[in-house]
Order: structure tokens, then C-alpha cells, then sequence
């Protein structure tokens, strides 16, 4: 394993390299718990963990804003199926705090599960874990650890523009060392992220579609209303022109018509979502609904509005004040 | 006060031209009440438009309480039509959902006037029209007597120029089309200037002046006389005065 990874690191492409148990945003990877106190006492944080060596920190090109990356003679490789734990590990500020909200975290001893202490040893500025689906995606620490399987994960950062050759390189250089070999794959991890999140943007393509075409069905209807307006009170428009209402009156007179109406929908679907939402948050444990999120979709509707009622308005602008005086 | 020189007036489309004024001149002094008639299509509610600036015209000149109205923008037309004119149309042209008091506020309203001389002016205006006992009530509530006083109302408070009146008893059963010329009188007589179009004779001879148009011409104009009331009518085509006017 370290032969191997002292081939990948002398490719001419690579920045990092480090062997790796699970991949970050892969939807595989393995998580323990950890206290403040022994015998799983005081404050817990649930943390998806990785495994990697001292070259892990640069490799997934995360920042440590306290404390120091491991050295070469602190990464280990335990005994398989042993109860081992590393003495010092790096965490995310996620963990810090959810450790020691009001204290430093760096340098304080935590405990395991077996209550084996644990060392601080750095604080990550932010990382995310395994599984994006998980409330605590941001609760992530290195082990300082070579994992022991029985096949060999290696993670690898190549320079800006080269990530591509140098795939192909680090897979051939790796046939060249050891003919024997299988290699599973080589992937990228936006390829890995893209497929991890590939259910999600459907559903995000999906829902915009719905919106989208929810959007047009209210344009459309708003943009029925107001051409119905404006039709049958051409004589009302032609009347309001003769006793001296300019055309950019009678524009402004159907906009605002219009986004009273609108506003009216608009405060009456406001109320109708934030009981639903508080009702799904309640029953279904979803987190609460965002109002900025309310506060977008008004404006939305509003601009929606204005632009469908626009050409009507603008119709009506255009009518003559001689209508006034037709009788028929 | 109203000055009209040579206008002429031409509808067009691509296979016809329709001339509904031609070399039309009037002029109307301060304080006088003069009747325009004629026949279906000789061009009454051609001159009204144009009177009032609802329409342009093609040639001549018009001018009104003083200024040269011929070639104004749209913008500018507007303002002289909320500033100058008040208008009474045939079929009353209330606005259905607003009750009376709103209604007479529309013009106030696009004119900027603040809120209190509004209310000033439109009390003032229904109380003349006797109905300042009727504010909120819808025009669907009034009888058409009513709502033609409520209009005369909306042109009266923006105390205009010229009143220009448009068939004003054409909707009108005779007992409420007399009440309604016993208050254009009433109107002319405290200093209104008021040009009224009309096919009936009879109201015609409550103006001051009769002006017969045919074929978009005067054909009988005699200038303003003060103190010449009742005036005299000239009927050059009697046969045409028993159809049906527009």
C-alpha cells in the first residue's frame, strides 16, 4: 500500500495522495459516536469518519483552522477486528461544537464508545461526510488510520487542468507496478457526488417543471382576467379618458387592479403554506419552512402577475376617449 | 372662448374615405348655451369628439379658453380635456361599482386635487344637482334622471370651460328630460359656457343658438346675440328633422 501510494505521488499530476476507507459523498462510509467523558457519559456527537494517512488533509483539500494534520508516524495500521482507537484524530468545527460548545475543543480528550481517550489534535473548517441525505453531514473526522480490508482505496488530487490525464496515468502506473491486479475503478468525485445527488436533481428538474408550469397556468389565467377586464369595460376606459385620464393612468389603473387581485391569492396561499408547513413539520418531523422562501415567492408571483397583466393594461391604454361617446 | 376655423375631419380605410367635417367653423362665446343638430351621420358627434378632444381632426384650427388646442400630444389633450371640459354623455357613463360620490371624484382624482378640496367640490356639485343626499349609492340605485344629474355632477366639479353635452335626454323619459334641461339652464344661467349636441327640437329651442349640420357643414349660423332668448330655429330640412338624429 505505501509502495503504491509512492508511485501515485510521484506522478508529475499529483498534488496529494492517500489510501482512504470510504469516499466522501459516496453514500458509503462509516460513522461511531464519541463523548466528552467516559462510559459514553457527558456530551455525544454522532461523526462520519475516514480513515486516511497523513496526506488525507490535503488530499480531500480541506483547511485546518486549529491545531496541527497528523504526521507520517502517528498513521497506523491496527490489527484487523481489534477494538483499536487512535490517539489523536482531526474533527470539523461541526463536532467541536457539538462537543464543547463553550469551550475550545483543540487538545481536549474525548472518548469512544469503549471509552478509549481520543485527542483533539485539529479543528477542520468544514467538510462533508458520507451521506448528504444525513441532518449531520457536517460532522466528519481523519483517523489517522490505513485501513485494513482486504482490497485498497486510494484517493488522489490531481493539479488544476489534469485531473483527467492523470487518472489514466495513476491507473496505468498502478498496472505497471503489480500486472496482477484488479482495478475496480477510477472515478472522479464529481462523477461520485454527481451520481449521489442524481435522485435529488431529478426531483429538483421535476419540481421546477411543476412550477414552471403552474407559474404559466396562473400567468395565463391572470392574463384571461385582465384581457376579460379590459374587454368589457372598454366603455368605462374610454370614459375615464375623456374626463382626463391619461394612458399611463389607465395602465397604472389595471397593473394595480391586477396586483390587488394577485396580492389577495398571494396572502391567502402565504397563510395556506406556513399552516401546511407547520402542520408537515409537526407531524412528519420535516424541518420548518424557510420564510425567505415565502418571501421569494411573492415577489415571484407578483413580477408573474405584472408581466401577464401587462399587455392587457397596456390594451386598455390604447383605447380611444371617443368610445365615450358611442352609444352602442 | 371656443373657436373652431376651417377643421375638417376624414375617416379612412383602404377602399373608402368618409369626410364627417368639412371646413367646420363655430365659434362659442363665454356664457353661451348653443345647440348643435342634424340629421343621422351629418357629422354632430364627429364635431363633439372633436370639440371635447376626443379625436384629432386633419385641418384647421382650434382654439379653447384661449390656447391653441389643434396640436397637443395625447398627454397634453388629456389635461385639457380634466382641466377644461366637463362632459355629459347620452347614456351617462357612470362607472357601475363606484357610488355617486366616486364617481363625480374620478376627474378630481386624475387632476392630483387634494383630498379636501375634492370633497369640497364634489359636495358642492351634487348639491347643485340636488342629489347630495344620495353619496353612496350605487348608479344601478338611481333612476336615469338621477344618473344623469350625478354626471352632470362629475362635469361640473372640476369647474370647466365648456360643457359639452352629448344627447343629455336621449335616455330620459320627458319629465325627467325637462329636469334635466331646467338644470343646464339653471347652469348656463350662473356663467357656463355649454355646447350641446341633440336631434330634438325642442330642447334645441332652450339653447341660445341653434347650429344645423349636415353633411359635416354648418348650414345655418348666426353669431351669438346676448339676450336673444329663446332662440329661433331654422330647420332647412324639414323632412329630415321626423328621422331619426344621431
Amino acid at each position: 500500500m505505501r509502495e503504491d501510494l509512492q508511485i501515485l505521488r510521484s506522478l508529475p499530476g499529483v498534488v496529494a495522495a492517500t489510501v482512504v476507507n470510504a469516499v466522501p459523498l459516496s453514500g458509503g462510509g462509516s460513522s461511531t459516536s464519541v463523548f466528552t467523558e467516559p462510559n459514553e457519559k457527558g456530551r455525544r456527537a454522532d461523526m462520519n469518519y475516514f480513515e486516511v494517512d497523513e496526506q488525507g488533509l490535503d488530499t480531500l483539500g480541506v483547511t485546518l483552522i486549529e491545531g496541527r494534520n497528523f504526521d507520517a508516524t502517528i498513521v497506523t495500521k491496527p490489527p484487523r477486528n481489534s477494538s483499536f482507537s487512535p490517539s489523536g484524530i482531526l474533527v470539523t468545527q461541526d463536532v467541536a461544537k457539538e462537543l464543547f460548545p463553550k469551550e475550545p475543543a483543540l487538545g481536549k480528550t474525548i472518548y469512544t464508545g469503549t471509552s478509549q481517550p481520543v485527542t483533539i489534535l485539529g479543528i477542520i473548517d468544514h467538510m462533508h461526510g458520507s451521506w448528504p441525505g444525513w441532518d449531520k453531514v457536517g460532522n466528519v473526522a481523519l483517523f489517522p488510520v490505513i485501513p485494513d480490508e482486504t482490497y485498497a482505496r486510494y484517493m488522489v488530487r490531481a493539479k488544476p487542468g489534469q485531473r483527467d490525464a492523470m487518472m489514466k496515468q495513476a491507473e496505468e502506473a498502478l498496472n505497471k507496478m503489480d500486472n496482477g491486479r484488479v482495478i475496480l475503478k477510477v472515478r472522479s468525485l464529481e462523477y461520485i457526488a454527481a451520481n449521489t445527488y442524481a435522485d435529488d436533481r431529478a426531483m429538483a428538474v421535476y419540481l421546477s417543471v411543476v412550477i414552471a408550469l403552474l407559474l404559466g397556468i396562473s400567468a395565463l389565467g391572470i392574463f384571461g382576467l385582465a384581457a376579460f377586464n379590459v374587454s368589457t369595460r372598454t366603455k368605462q376606459i374610454g370614459t375615464r379618458r375623456a374626463v382626463g385620464a391619461r394612458r399611463t393612468d389607465i395602465l397604472q389603473y389595471f397593473l394595480a387592479e391586477n396586483w390587488l387581485i394577485t396580492s389577495l391569492g398571494v396572502v391567502l396561499g402565504c397563510v395556506l403554506a406556513l399552516v401546511l408547513g407547520y402542520w408537515l413539520s409537526t407531524a412528519f418531523e420535516l424541518p420548518r419552512l424557510k420564510l425567505y422562501y415565502l418571501l421569494l415567492g411573492v415577489v415571484g408571483l407578483w413580477s408573474v402577475s405584472l408581466a401577464a397583466a401587462f399587455r392587457p393594461a397596456r390594451r386598455a391604454s390604447m383605447v380611444s376617449p371617443a368610445i365615450a361617446t358611442r352609444t352602442v | 372662448m371656443f373657436e373652431m376655423t376651417q377643421v375638417t375631419k376624414a375617416y379612412r380605410t383602404d377602399l373608402l374615405e368618409t369626410h364627417a367635417l368639412r371646413e367646420f367653423s363655430l365659434k362659442v362665446d363665454k356664457g353661451e348655451f348653443v345647440a348643435v343638430t342634424g340629421p343621422s351621420g351629418s357629422g354632430k358627434t364627429t364635431f363633439l369628439n372633436v370639440a371635447g378632444l376626443l379625436e384629432t381632426f386633419d385641418s384647421g384650427s382650434y382654439r379653447l379658453d384661449g390656447e391653441d388646442v389643434s396640436k397637443l400630444d395625447d398627454d397634453a389633450r388629456s389635461r385639457v380635456r380634466n382641466h377644461k371640459i366637463g362632459f355629459i354623455f347620452q347614456s351617462f357613463n357612470l362607472i357601475p361599482d363606484l357610488n355617486v360620490f366616486d364617481n363625480v371624484d374620478v376627474p378630481l382624482r386624475y387632476r392630483r386635487m387634494p383630498a379636501a378640496e375634492r370633497r369640497e367640490r364634489i359636495n358642492s356639485a351634487l348639491d347643485l344637482v340636488g342629489l347630495s343626499s344620495r353619496l353612496s349609492h350605487l348608479p344601478s340605485q338611481l333612476s336615469g334622471g338621477q344618473q344623469q344629474r350625478v354626471a352632470i355632477a362629475r362635469a361640473l366639479a372640476g369647474d370647466p370651460a365648456l360643457l359639452l353635452a352629448d344627447e343629455p335626454t336621449g335616455n330620459l323619459d320627458s319629465l325627467m328630460a325637462r329636469q334635466v334641461m331646467d338644470l343646464l339652464e339653471q347652469i348656463n344661467g350662473m356663467g357656463a359656457t355649454i355646447v350641446m349636441v341633440t336631434h330634438d327640437p325642442e330642447l334645441a329651442r332652450r339653447a341660445h343658438r341653434n347650429v344645423q349640420v349636415i353633411d359635416g357643414q354648418i348650414t345655418d349660423y348666426k353669431p351669438y346675440e346676448p339676450h336673444s332668448t329663446p332662440a329661433s330655429v331654422t330647420v332647412l330640412h324639414p323632412t329630415a328633422a321626423d328621422a331619426t338624429y344621431g
